[in-house]
């Protein structure tokens, strides 16, 4: 890991390599990240990600499995740190040191793991690192966070039939639902939702949406969310990423381009690595170096 | 939790508001039956008013405020243990380190008081921050650098036991303020017909308190039902288990400076304390919590202490010869988690939709 350009006084913007789409940055961006790259090991996840998110807009992300949307989340969410790159909030250089800190910024998360504790209860997975206490006492005032927690599912219209048992109980649309409602009840700028439609029955996954196009008529929070299926994109999307190879290679408002144009993309780039795969393995004769 | 269940059903009746109904429906006593056997203590409570009953019934002595004296020390300073252990269990790990802590603590104790010149209590507070700084040290190891509780904690132990009859050259020695006739320190700190007993409850209550209505007590849960989870959500994770482990090298030093005050004796010999260790460790398991983590009882620990004391009392009292007892332990802790898994089951499929 090269020294954190990040972390340098103000260095030079380096002009984006060619095959990257340039950061196409405006002044009422809320998020700006900027040729961000990330590596574990011997793995490139992230090669080149540019990325901006204007206020009130909801962005897809797209990209197959691998391709790097976890990784360019848990960046943002401060859960992990990049090796390059920047990221702008409000035009202000955004450095999360932890995901308290960047949630304290505005930036809240919903984990395609789901960061659900099974043995606690409804109410207190909505409030984890937000409890209400009897100050100055430091007890938790379980009373009012089940009153809230249940104003505030009712307010997004999820139905929870008891809110005190543990969410172990629930079933993988309740949770979903409530690892959502937890974000959207904590009143951050930006939500970043990991795959909010996974694990989910036809009528959840609308009831998500739903809350989704809710929030974007509020206009009050941004909306970054990855998600697999191309027709949920277009459903609830202002625009659309997508991610390959760790590197942005689309990025069009859902206005203009089409499942097919996606679809073409992702169908284009598994024959090229296939033709690329059959070339290297036909001409190389001799033993593969290490990689 | 009960005035939730008296909510006028929400739209969709799922299972819960069935099962809510089915509970209502039943006559009081069984009313209650069912509440008492819906709590995580349930079943410890049951077998040990079982196990005391037929205690009571089947000797004369059995129930007498004597007895209840001879009762105390076979089961408080476990409670004692039990409740800080409970506290590392919850995270999924153990710690088997307090045997060591429950050794050193009075050493360091008289060494303080004697050769240092430290008075009586100032003693106490060092000797019980040099355990906190142990246990620090289990945190890290687990927490930060990720070995496995059960092993970073034997090493501890052994090492400990060592360092203790190192210090101590293996000669057991009057412990400072420990002495008859008790002034007030010793009367406090052990000495005290019912000193352990009053630590035991107060203890047992602030942590089971702390358990349930602090963000300690929620963090420490969340941590044990899904660490990554609560990392993700924010939880610092490396602070909280280094704190349950410094908390449990705590209760462990206090437990062994009541033990030394009590017996007069600051004994180094590590067979006692080692016994000790895994009869705590039963009592937390018996009193309902999980060595898988995620979940668990302080109160629990404190009655599943209790099980275990009048167990071995009643026992005596009976005329089992003492070389039976171990074994009647041994066979109480297997019934006793068979009911508890047993009545968990119960539990579960009797609150839950799923």
């Amino acid at each position: 890991m090269a020294a954190d350009p990040a972390r340098s006084p103000e260095p030079e913007r380096t002009p984006p390599p060619e095959e990257a789409v340039p950061p196409a940055s405006a002044p009422d961006d809320v998020l700006r990240v900027e040729h961000i790259a990330k590596r574990f090991g011997p793995v490139t996840a992230l090669r080149d990600v540019n990325l901006h998110l204007k206020k009130g807009e909801v962005l897809g992300l797209l990209g197959d499995n691998g391709a790097g949307k976890s990784t360019l989340i848990k960046i943002i969410s401060g859960f992990q740190k990049q090796d390059s790159g920047r990221i702008f909030l409000n035009g202000q250089p955004y450095e999360p040191k932890s995901v308290d800190d960047a949630r304290a910024k505005g930036v809240d998360t919903v984990y395609q793991d789901l960061a659900l504790i099974d043995e606690l209860s409804v109410y207190h997975n909505l409030f984890l690192r937000r409890e209400r206490t009897l100050r100055p006492l430091p007890l938790l005032n379980n009373r009012e966070m089940k009153r809230e927690a249940r104003r505030a599912l009712d307010e997004i219209g999820i139905n929870i039939p008891r809110i005190d048992v543990s969410v172990a109980r629930l079933s993988g649309g309740q949770r979903q639902a409530i690892a959502v409602a937890r974000t959207v009840n904590s009143a951050s700028d930006i939500i970043l939702l990991d795959e909010p439609l996974a694990a989910m029955g036809a009528k959840e996954g609308a009831q998500i949406l739903d809350l989704v196009a809710r929030l974007k008529e509020e206009g009050r929070v941004s909306i970054v969310m990855i998600l697999h299926n191309y027709v949920q994109v277009f459903q609830a999307c202002d625009r659309v990423s997508m991610i390959q190879d760790g590197a942005i290679v689309l990025d069009k408002p859902t206005a203009e381009t089409s499942v097919e144009e996606l679809t073409e993309i992702v169908v284009n780039e598994y024959r090229r690595a296939r033709e690329a795969a059959h070339a290297s393995e036909a001409s190389v004769e001799s033993p593969p170096a290490p990689a | 939790m009960a005035s939730v269940a008296q909510q006028p059903a929400s739209p969709g009746p799922g299972g819960p508001g069935g099962s809510a109904q089915a509970r209502r429906a039943l006559p009081g006593w069984r009313a209650i039956g069912a509440r008492v056997i819906t709590l995580r203590e349930g079943s410890i409570i049951v077998i040990a008013l079982v196990t005391a009953i037929y205690f009571s019934a089947n000797t004369s002595t059995f129930l007498t405020g004597e007895n209840f004296e001879t009762l105390l020390p076979y089961f408080a300073p476990f409670a004692i243990l039990a409740a800080g252990e409970v506290f590392v269990m919850i995270l999924g790990e153990i710690d088997l380190s307090i045997a060591g802590m429950y050794l050193f603590a009075p050493i360091i104790f008289y060494k303080l008081n004697t050769s240092v010149g430290l008075p009586l209590v100032p003693s106490v507070i060092v000797a019980l921050i040099v355990c906190m700084a142990v246990g620090a040290i289990n945190g890290i190891f687990v927490a930060v650098l990720g070995l496995s509780s059960f092993v970073v904690t034997l090493g501890m132990l052994f090492a400990f036991e060592g360092l203790s009859l190192i210090i101590s050259k293996g000669t057991p020695v009057a412990t400072p303020g420990g002495q008859p006739p008790l002034g007030t320190f010793g009367k406090v700190f052990g000495g005290g017909t019912y000193s352990e007993l009053i630590w035991a409850v107060a203890i047992v209550v602030i942590l089971q308190v702390a358990l349930t209505f602090t963000r300690w007590g929620l963090y420490t849960v969340a941590i044990g039902s899904n660490k990554l989870g609560a990392a993700e959500a924010g939880v610092r994770v490396n602070l909280v288990m280094i704190r349950n482990f410094m908390l449990c090298a705590l209760t462990a030093g206090l437990v062994g400076i009541f033990e030394a005050v009590r017996s007069a004796t600051v004994q180094p010999n590590p067979a006692g304390p080692n016994e000790i260790l895994l009869l705590a460790i039963a009592a937390a398991v018996v009193g309902g919590t999980l060595l898988t983590g995620g979940s668990g009882t302080v109160v629990g620990a404190l009655i599943g202490a209790l099980f275990l004391g009048i167990l071995k009392d009643g026992l005596i009292l009976q005329g089992v010869q003492a070389t039976y007892l171990l074994f009647y332990t041994g066979l109480a802790v297997i019934v006793a988690m068979t009911a508890n898994v047993f009545v968990g089951r119960v539990r579960r499929g009797q609150t839950g939709g799923g």
